[in-house]
């Protein structure tokens, strides 16, 4: 039986030029959601939100089937969280915040939290506050996975990390989702992480949830193809999205309804390709926003 | 543990079909004995760039048909398969291919005749390689 971990209903935020959801949003155990979108698009305050950093305006949240106001430390102690929690203890070193975490959390493994600051190279005797951006992160990243949580809640772990770090995290992340039912929800502008990790995508939009699908929709359904003739009924199709010329080509998010069609009016295909994760996504997000600024 | 098995762009086959047929293909054709442990249902994930959703798909469909099996705790296996379904099986592998092949070529237009002569062209081209011990 697959659970929900995380659950939002009806989630929302009023800031005074800004207001992020309704958020309806949902992640089963054992999967592994990245969140994209533009900077500004309401991603990290739905992570303040999901750790109860930022009180919503309205709507609920359910992790592992708990309310937060009812058993917040419970719940706590199963999320590994990397989004900036530590910048209120900048004046502490690492070893210092490091005794606050192993005291604060019943499942804290000292073990695998040295062989990772050795794995990411850390001198736990720098004062957090005085770290750079990238080490930084490996720091946050290394305490949101040292407690073995069975959620981690990652907002752009990677971002302004070296490379050779970046892999050492994909690498990790890949190791947390073996060892059992365990979840992630990261918000990322690395279609990298996307590919190796993520099973689902969820795109933020303007404050809101604009697409949720599983990954692999992008690759099955989509495709771009080359054609001999155009008509107008194609245009209209639902699963017509774009049209290229030189040569003649279209997008379409569903191939398989799209060639059907083209039959029906006569029309061969030349070529077909299907479409990458990344050039999907591009469209996804660039049309949403093509589309409000037709609406504006 | 890494598969040599590839998602295609080109092919139209959804990709945990594609995954199963490539994996059926290295057992039946021996490259993956029996007792062989393949990887778990992530990591493959990971090296093809595809959800989890899609290779467990592959994966379930393989054990319900009695190529692997999962030991609870310690991974995925190649099963031993009796001699009498590998033979079926490596029929069955061969004649899709065979059917994806001529599906494309109807689709260009060609006629069972041209498709005839195309099979006939390849197999002459095989025979005389193998001859010249190619």
């Amino acid at each position: 039986m697959t659970k929900s971990i995380v659950l939002t209903k009806s989630l929302t935020k009023h800031y005074k030029k800004f207001t992020l959801g309704p958020i309806d949003f949902q992640i089963e155990e054992g999967t592994a959601v990245a969140i994209v979108g533009a900077n500004g698009s309401g991603k990290s305050s739905f992570f303040r939100l999901l750790m109860n950093l930022l009180q919503p305006d309205e709507g609920s949240i359910t992790l592992f089937d708990q309310s937060m106001n009812e058993s917040e430390a419970e719940i706590k102690r199963k999320i590994g969280y990397s989004g900036g929690m530590l910048e209120p203890l900048g004046y502490l070193t690492v070893k210092e915040i490091s005794s606050f975490f192993a005291y604060w959390y019943p499942t804290w493994d000292q073990e695998y939290y040295v062989n990772l600051i050795n794995r990411y190279e850390i001198d736990t005797g720098m004062k957090f506050g005085k770290c750079s951006t990238g080490i930084k992160k490996r720091v946050e990243f290394i305490f949101s996975l040292s407690h073995h949580p069975t959620l981690l809640l990652l907002d752009e772990p990677s971002s302004g990390v070296d490379i050779v770090s970046q892999k050492k995290m994909k690498e990790d992340l890949i190791d947390f989702m073996e060892k059992g039912e365990r979840s992630i929800v990261m918000a990322t502008h690395s279609i990298d992480e996307v590919n190796s990790i993520c099973d689902w995508i969820t795109v933020f939009e303007k404050g809101q949830i604009i697409q949720s699908f599983n990954k692999d929709e992008i690759f099955e359904k989509w495709a771009r193809v080359w054609v001999t003739d155009m008509t107008e009924t194609i245009k209209q199709h639902p699963n017509f999205l774009e049209l290229d010329v030189e040569p003649l080509q279209i997008v379409t998010n569903n191939w398989s309804e799209m060639e059907k069609e083209l039959e029906k009016e006569g029309i061969a295909i030349s070529h077909f390709q299907k479409m990458t994760l990344e050039e999907g996504l591009e469209y996804i997000i660039s049309s949403e926003s093509r589309n409000s600024i037709k609406k504006n | 543990m890494k598969l040599p098995i590839r998602v295609s762009e080109e092919s139209r086959e959804p990709i945990y079909h594609q995954i199963e047929a490539q994996v059926t293909s290295l057992i039946v054709g021996g490259q993956l004995p029996p007792g062989t442990p393949l990887p778990s249902i992530r990591v493959l994930s990971n090296d093809l760039k595809c959800s989890v959703i899609t290779t467990r798909r592959a994966y379930q469909n393989l054990e319900s048909k009695g190529f692997i099996k999962t030991v609870q705790g310690k991974g995925t296996f190649v099963k031993e398969m009796e001699t009498e379904k590998m033979e079926e099986t490596k029929q069955k592998v061969v004649m899709d291919a065979f059917e994806r092949a001529v599906t494309q070529a109807e689709q260009v237009g060609l006629t069972a005749k041209g498709i005839r002569a195309i099979f006939d062209n390849v197999m002459n081209r095989r025979e005389k390689g193998e001859e010249e011990g190619d």
